[in-house]
Order: structure tokens, then sequence, then C-alpha cells
């Protein structure tokens, strides 16, 4: 233990520095100039310091505010359906008794393989006003009149929450598979000895079991829908109205659709940070190990 | 040693991904450099957005300007619409002049914002070679900023009402009960023929501002003022351009479509009787080769308003010159010679890309005077241009966009019959907010 900077150390920290300096100038170099940039407004390269100007802008900005309440709502109603729909497919196929356990393992992680371009212009073409799901729903008699699911602020939204479920839902569910692939069968075999039904051992055992990769998918998936973009540019583009633009979509149009402000943008960038830390911070809190 | 095999492989598919990411951008940054090292060889680069349409206008343009200056040459970058708007920008922004082109091609709403956005980044035109008289002034309108006109008009997106003869006249209409029209006028008669056919009158689509830009144009009118402030209350324009609109919905003649494609399909298809868009839809109507001699134009419907007239403009662009390019000089000589002021350049424009410019002088020749088998031997290029001489100019302002946002953020509320007055003032306010 003699002398801390011994040989393999110092190969060590060799390894480290190129990464280190690379993420240094390539992330936190970025990180620090937008912040500097938010401070400042103007169009195009036409800006000047402002101060927290941008920030008290966007406190009454109710663009913004639109935006932030649409990924919040994508958020509180999305996340906890589409992790409870992996844990639950995640526990029958987890079911040794299941017959093409293979076969259904790979047709619900699937969609996480498509482009999420492809498969937003593929929802948007089912739901379009003749698209096949309203001709579905006419030749099945439960309605009338085709409805124009994308142009209803409500139907818009579920339309684009039912997308990132499909897409999302397989990619939490092989997190889950694999802890619970982890868990000792003896656990279950006690418990059911002990007389407890399967729905007492999914919520008493299962859950507690992969409560940690839980709090993981939970933070993933916080973090993914705040940065929601490709599916709401690509199914509805924001509309009807603006109804289903998201945070990022708005960071967007700032930057290259309006009259571009960079610095309201990383302003609004920023906002993002915020509320992701917040958001995560809670979660652990919530989640995490008590010590 | 499975896995370190593994991880060896994925670590150099990682390499060779990253650093064949950064060939690729090498060669397409060094255009510009490196363009007159060449000896003899001049070239010069453009970006622009649709090969078949403004790239292979550059290409004619090419071809004539080569006549007479053989050692030119031209290399079109072609990128969609978006991703050359997106690169622009961020260029622009970075201060980062290398990669960037030296003509540029610029949809009409944004000039204003770019020649506001990056000040002396573009070339001024004011005292070319290019006659701008000899321009529809409409156009020449648009290009000016601060008195200084700052590149070359192009083409045009003159409208027109396009419909469909045999359903009109299966609902007892005959072409002059189209001809010169109010937009009143135009929903009784698409109250008739979806009486009398079951089809549509026309599309609408809530999400796409093409519709009220049209209305807002044909008298004279913008979302916007001359000084970049809302044009939401107290415009009659305004006021009457949404109230038509939900005219219109309400009427159900209208069918409800999503977006583009639905709105090219819906025509297409023939679910539709009336099609009001620019003379570059053309192209996409006559895709629907059963429906030949079929159709027919008529002039745009008018607002019943005064300064309301019969013609109305949908896009159309420009071409720019960068001011700090090193073919500056060639780059504006071969516009100018070229797109600026080449009757042979638009009549091939015409022939062989199906593109209507704004240049005057081209309009008498015998290209324009074609008659369409398509659309019942009408000279339709004829009709088209003579309309494009009564767009009235406007000036579009550099935040088009944003106005437009506001209004479609507000636009539900108006369909659902929300005092208009109310949600115009909420229009201007939100405007007003996003602008500061």
């Amino acid at each position: 233990m003699r002398g801390s900077l011994n040989k393999s150390s110092l190969i060590g920290w060799q390894f480290v520095l190129l990464p280190s300096a690379l993420i240094l100038l390539f992330s936190f170099f970025p990180m620090v100039q937008s912040f500097i940039l938010s401070f400042e407004s103007g169009k195009g390269n036409v800006s000047e310091y402002v101060g927290l100007g941008n920030y008290s802008r966007l406190l009454s900005d109710p663009m913004f505010r639109q935006a932030l309440f649409n990924t919040i709502l994508y958020l509180i109603v999305q996340v906890p359906i589409m992790l409870f729909m992996g844990l639950i497919i995640a526990h029958l196929l987890n079911s040794p008794k299941l017959k093409l356990r293979g076969f259904y393992r790979t047709a619900i992680f699937l969609p996480c393989v498509t482009s999420l371009v492809s498969y937003s212009v593929l929802f948007k073409s089912i739901f379009a006003v003749d698209g096949i799901f309203n001709k579905l729903l006419m030749n099945l008699h439960i309605i009338n009149e085709p409805i124009a699911w994308l142009m209803d602020p409500v139907w818009a939204r579920v339309v684009i929450i039912l997308a990132i479920t499909w897409r999302w839902t397989g990619y939490n569910m092989i997190f889950y598979l694999s802890a619970m692939q982890n868990i000792d069968p003896s656990v279950y075999e006690a418990a059911s000895i002990d007389g407890a039904s399967k729905f007492r051992q999914f919520f008493s055992i299962t859950i507690p079991m992969v409560k940690p990769i839980i709090l993981f998918t939970a933070i993933i998936s916080t973090n993914g829908t705040l940065q929601l973009f490709d599916e709401v540019v690509n199914i509805t583009n924001g509309g009807p109205g603006n109804a289903t633009m998201t945070i990022s979509q708005y960071i967007y149009n700032l930057s290259f659709v309006y009259t571009p402000n960079f610095g309201y943008a990383a302003t609004v960038s920023y906002a993002i940070v915020i509320i992701v830390a917040i958001l995560a911070f809670l979660q652990m809190k919530i989640g995490g190990e008590k010590k | 040693m499975k896995k370190k095999a593994l991880s060896t492989l994925l670590v150099t598919a990682l390499m060779a991904g990253a650093l064949s990411a950064c060939g690729s951008s090498d060669n397409s940054t060094g255009n510009t450099s490196n363009s007159e090292a060449e000896g003899g060889k001049q070239k010069v680069v453009a970006w622009a957005w649709d090969p078949s349409f403004n790239g292979k206008a550059l290409k004619i343009a090419e071809e004539i300007f080569k006549q007479e200056h053989p050692d030119f040459e031209l290399e079109v970058v072609d990128m969609a619409k978006t991703d050359l708007e997106q690169r622009l920008n961020t260029n622009l922004a970075a201060g980062v002049t290398e990669g960037l082109p030296d003509i540029l091609l610029v949809n009409d709403p944004n000039i204003q914002k770019y020649v506001n956005s990056y000040p002396g980044t573009f070339a001024e035109f004011t005292n070319s070679s290019v006659d701008f008289s000899q321009f529809s002034q409409y156009k020449v309108d648009a290009l000016t900023v601060d008195g200084k006109i700052y590149g070359v008009p192009f083409d045009i997106g003159v409208t027109g009402l396009f419909y469909r003869t045999d359903i009109l006249s299966e609902a007892g209409f005959s072409a002059e009960d189209l001809e010169n029209i109010t937009w009143d006028e135009y929903i009784e008669i698409g109250k008739v023929v979806k009486e009398k056919t079951g089809k549509y009158m026309s599309t609408i689509n809530p999400n796409d501002e093409a519709w009220t830009s049209i209305l807002l144009q044909s008298a004279g009118s913008w979302y916007i003022t001359t000084d970049n402030k809302g044009n939401f209350v107290n415009n009659p324009v305004m006021t009457e351009t949404l109230r038509l609109y939900k005219a219109i919905s309400d009427s159900g003649i209208a069918k409800p479509v999503t977006g583009w494609s639905e709105f090219v399909g819906s025509f297409n298809a023939g679910d539709v009787a009336t099609v009001v868009s620019g003379v570059w839809q053309i192209a996409s109507i006559m895709d629907a080769e059963d429906q030949k001699g079929l159709w027919a134009v008529a002039p745009t419907p008018r607002i019943n308003i005064e300064g309301g007239v019969n013609a109305s403009n949908e896009g159309g662009s420009n071409w720019f010159v960068f001011d700090g390019s090193a073919n500056k000089e060639l780059a504006m000589d071969f516009l100018g010679s070229t797109i600026g002021g080449s009757s042979e350049f638009y009549e091939r424009f015409l022939t062989e890309a199906g593109g209507v410019g704004s240049y005057i002088p081209a309009f008498s020749s015998e290209a324009y005077q074609q008659t369409s088998e398509f659309f019942s031997n009408q000279a339709i290029y004829a009709d088209f241009t003579e309309w494009s001489t009564k767009v009235p100019g406007i000036s579009l302002g550099m935040y088009t966009q944003e106005a437009k946002d506001a209004l479609k953020n507000e636009l539900p509320n108006i369909l659902n019959g929300a005092d208009l007055e109310k949600s115009l003032a909420n229009i201007q306010q939100l405007f007003e907010q996003q602008v500061q």
C-alpha cells in the first residue's frame, strides 16, 4: 500500500483521462455555454444580455405553460400505465408453464427496435380520418361517422399516449423480466407452502424484490417523457391548436421554426433540466432505500 | 474470453462509426473553400430542397449560363426543407461560414427573418444587374427589407380554384357560376354539391394555415402588420376570414384531413369537388391520370370586403447569395443573367418542371400560352399569370410563424363558437407574448 500513485492506478488514470477530457469538452462545456446563453435574448445573431429577463418571461409564457401542462399530463398518465403493464407482462412471461415464451418476449420487445419516426407515421395513418381504426369501428357498427381522432384535443393526446405506451412497454418489460429471473424460486415455493395466493405473491414478493429496477425505469421513463419530441412532431405536429405540443417541440420551434431566439430556447431547456432534477430527487426519496 | 472479444468488436464498431461520421461531414463541408482552387473551373454551390423542382430550375439555369461561360460549374446540394433551415440556422448562429453554400433557396415567409436575424450575411441585389420592375410587384415587396432588396424572385404560388367539371355540372353548375365568386357564394355552391352528389366541396385542416393565409392576402392583409405587430384586433379582413372559416367548418361541406398526404389523397381519390391552392398544386392534381379532362381552374373566390380581389398567393421562394462567399460576384452574375432576367429560363422552367415564375416578360411567351388537356384544354398558365398580376402586395414580416401558431392555439375555440372578438384579443395577446 506504499505510494498512492502506484503503477496500476497510474494506468487506471490514463484510461480515465481521455474520456474525461472528451466529456468535459463535449458535454460539460456546452452545458455551461448554454447556461450563459440563457441570459441573452434577441433574433439569431443579434442578441443582448437580458439578465433574468428570459426566466421571468418563462414564468408568464402561456405557450410554455401549455407545453409543460401537456408534457406533465403525458408523464402522470402514461408512465404509471406503462410501468404497471410492463410489470404484469414480465410476470406473465416469467411463468415457467408458459409455452412459446421466446416468441412472446420477442413480439412484445419488437416495437422497441422500430424507428421513432416510422412508428409515429404508422400511428398517424392508423388514426387518420379514413384510417384503418375508423374503418374497423365503422365495420363493427360502433360508430356511424368517422371520428377525426387527431383533430380533437383529448383524442389526440390519447393517441400520443397509446403510441408511446406501445413503443416503450416492451423496453421496460425486459428490465423487469431480467430482475424477476434473479429472484430465487424457493422464495415463491416457501410462500405457496405458507398458503399465499399468486396475487399476494406478486404484490408481496415480486414487486418488493424488483423495486430498485422499478425506480430505475421510473426515472428513465420520466426523463424520456420530458424529452418527448419525435412522436408528437410526426403524429400531430403539436396540434390541434397546441394541445399536444411538448416542451422539446417548443424549444425546437423557438430555435428553428420561429425567428430564432437561441437565448430563450436555452432558458426553456434549463427549465427541463430543473424539472428532471426535482422529479428524480422526489422519486429517489419516495422509492429509494431508506437508510 | 468471449466477452472480451465481443467488447473489442463493439468498440471497433463504435470507433468506425464515429470516424466515418467525421469523414462524411468533411466531404460536405469543404465545398466552398476549394471552389476556386481548381484552376479555370469556377464552381458555385447551391442549397435547394426539391431536385425535381427548384433543383431542376438551377440545372436549367446552369445550362443557359454555360453557353457564355463554359468554365462555369454548379453543384446543387439537395436537402429536405426543414433540414436545410435547421442546418442554416445552426451554421449562422455558430458563426461558422465554412460549409455554407454560395446560393441559398429561401421561401417567402423566411426572408425578413433571415435578413434581420443574421445581418450582413446575405448579399444585396438592389443595384445589381437584375431589373426588378420586370417581376410581379408583390414578389419584390416580399424581398425588400428596409428599402433594400435581398435576392432574386423565383417561383410563385398564385392561387386558383381548381374544380371538377363533372361533379359541379352534376350539381347543376357551369363554368360561369364559378367565375369571380365570393366565399359566401362558394359555400352555397358547396352545400348544393354536397346535397346532390354526396361529394365534399373541399378539405379542411385546422392544423394548417394555408387557407387563412390565402384569404388574408387576397384582401391585402396578413397576420402581422408591416412593423411586425400582431394584426388580429381591429382588422376587418382577419375578422371576416375567421367568420368564413367557421362558416365553412359549420356548413359540413369540407372533409376534415389531418395532414398533407391526406389532403392530396382526398382530391386524387375524387372525394372533393374543388381545391383552392397554389399553381404548383397542378403537378399533384395531374397525378390522378383517371381524372384527365375533368378538371378546370377558376379565379380564387374573394372576400366580400373593400380591397378583396379574386387572386391570392400561397408559397413561393427566392434565391439568396451569401455576402461572405468567395464566389459572390459569380453567383450574383449567374442568378442575375438566368433566373433574374432570362425569358428562356422561365419558358424551360415551365415546360420541363411545371414551375411558374414571376418574370413578367416570359408571360407573353408561347410556353405560357399552352393549353392543358388535363384541364379541359384551358390555357391554365396564361390564366394563372394574369391573376398573379392582381395579387395584392403584402409584407410578410418576420414573425409569420409565431402569429400562425398563436392563431392555431385559439382556432378550436373559434370553431366551437366562442366570441370572435374576444378570441382575436386572446390571439393578439398570445402573439405579443411570443415575440417580446
